[in-house]
């Protein structure tokens, strides 16, 4: 209280000054008031959060971020699955309806064009039959009357 | 209208009859409230938003108050909070550094409609707005409220030594400015 006592003390420019209130309300601002707080108060109870819309609010950016990582999905990893090389190879012939059957005669008649000019060229070197292998043969699978009956009836 | 502190909690904190026993809580306490809260943010319009945020927190907390303070410090307590958040927000808003605070104040004092002082007043009100904000809440309540250290300590939660500090500094300034501005 020491200070307070010097404040009072005349030489103190404090204690030439009035310590009278010097602001002012506007009328009947301190009657109103009570009526106005209510009213402010009923308005902010009344806005409450639905639990359920909280719920949902809560949710939202995990939702989001789940929706976020379903469309990347589509966009970016299915279509790369579905259209790699690899995976297409396998899909053509089960997407243009052929079945097994119709895959293997394909190769075979494929091949077989290769090859059989290759019988051509292979046969004339290696399976040919000589006069004297005819001549040994015809005795040993042959019986005299069948080789007879075949002379006499042609 | 005389009433006794717990009564009124007890009356505040049963759902039953806390509508009516708020509205005895604002009418005994609005005009000191007021005062209070004036003198910080200098300008009506800020008072009156300050003082229906500080009864709707009331409000609002009522039923957890603990009673470790009297009803009336508590109430101190959420107003001067209340005021500094305001003066806080309003030099954000303003893009001002937080030293150029008092020029804010000053022109809410100088524009305010409702300040019905002389010249002399007017000075000393300059005076106060020059301190820094809690040694200009700790001036106002000690000089014009004339309120108790031990009071004023449960309110700005601080020590009766250091609020005497504050207020002998918090003097010696007014004065010096006083003397300087003549």
């Amino acid at each position: 209280m020491g200070k307070m006592d010097n404040l009072k003390d005349k030489n103190s420019p404090l204690s030439n000054i009035s310590k009278e209130n010097p602001f002012r309300v506007p009328d009947q601002y301190f009657d109103n008031f009570s009526a106005r707080l209510q009213t402010r108060i009923e308005a902010e109870t009344s806005i409450v959060p639905d639990q359920p819309n909280r719920f949902i609010r809560i949710l939202k950016p995990a939702l989001g971020l789940a929706a976020s990582f379903a469309l990347i999905f589509l966009l970016v990893y299915w279509p790369i699955k579905t259209f790699t090389p690899t995976q297409s190879a396998e899909n053509q012939t089960e997407d243009s309806g052929l079945s097994y059957m119709d895959y293997v005669k394909s190769l075979v008649e494929e091949d077989d064009d290769m090859s059989f000019y290759a019988l051509f060229d292979n046969e004339s070197n290696e399976t040919a039959i000589s006069d004297e292998d005819i001549a040994d043969y015809i005795p040993v699978h042959t019986s005299e009357f069948e080789l007879y009956a075949e002379s006499y009836y042609k | 209208m005389e009433f006794n502190d717990r009564d009124l909690i007890a009356s505040l904190k049963d759902e039953s009859t806390r509508e009516r026993a708020f509205q005895t809580l604002v009418n005994t306490y609005q005009e000191r409230l007021y005062w209070h809260i004036r003198k910080i943010v200098m300008n009506h319009e800020d008072a009156d938003d300050v003082l229906q945020n500080t009864f709707v927190k009331v409000w609002r907390s009522i039923a957890n108050f603990r009673e470790e303070s009297s009803l009336y410090t508590w109430l101190y307590r959420i107003a001067t909070n209340e005021s500094l958040t305001l003066i806080h927000a309003n030099k954000r808003r303003s893009l001002m550094p937080m030293s150029d605070a008092s020029e804010f104040l000053m022109n809410n004092l100088t524009s305010d409609p409702y300040f019905e002082g002389t010249e002399i007043q007017k000075k000393l009100q300059q005076a106060i707005l020059q301190l820094p904000d809690k040694q200009r809440i700790v001036f106002n309540m000690k000089y014009f409220d004339e309120m108790k250290y031990e009071d004023m300590s449960q309110i700005l939660d601080t020590s009766v030594g250091a609020l005497k500090a504050s207020f002998h500094h918090a003097a010696k300034k007014i004065e010096d400015y006083l003397k300087n501005s003549d």
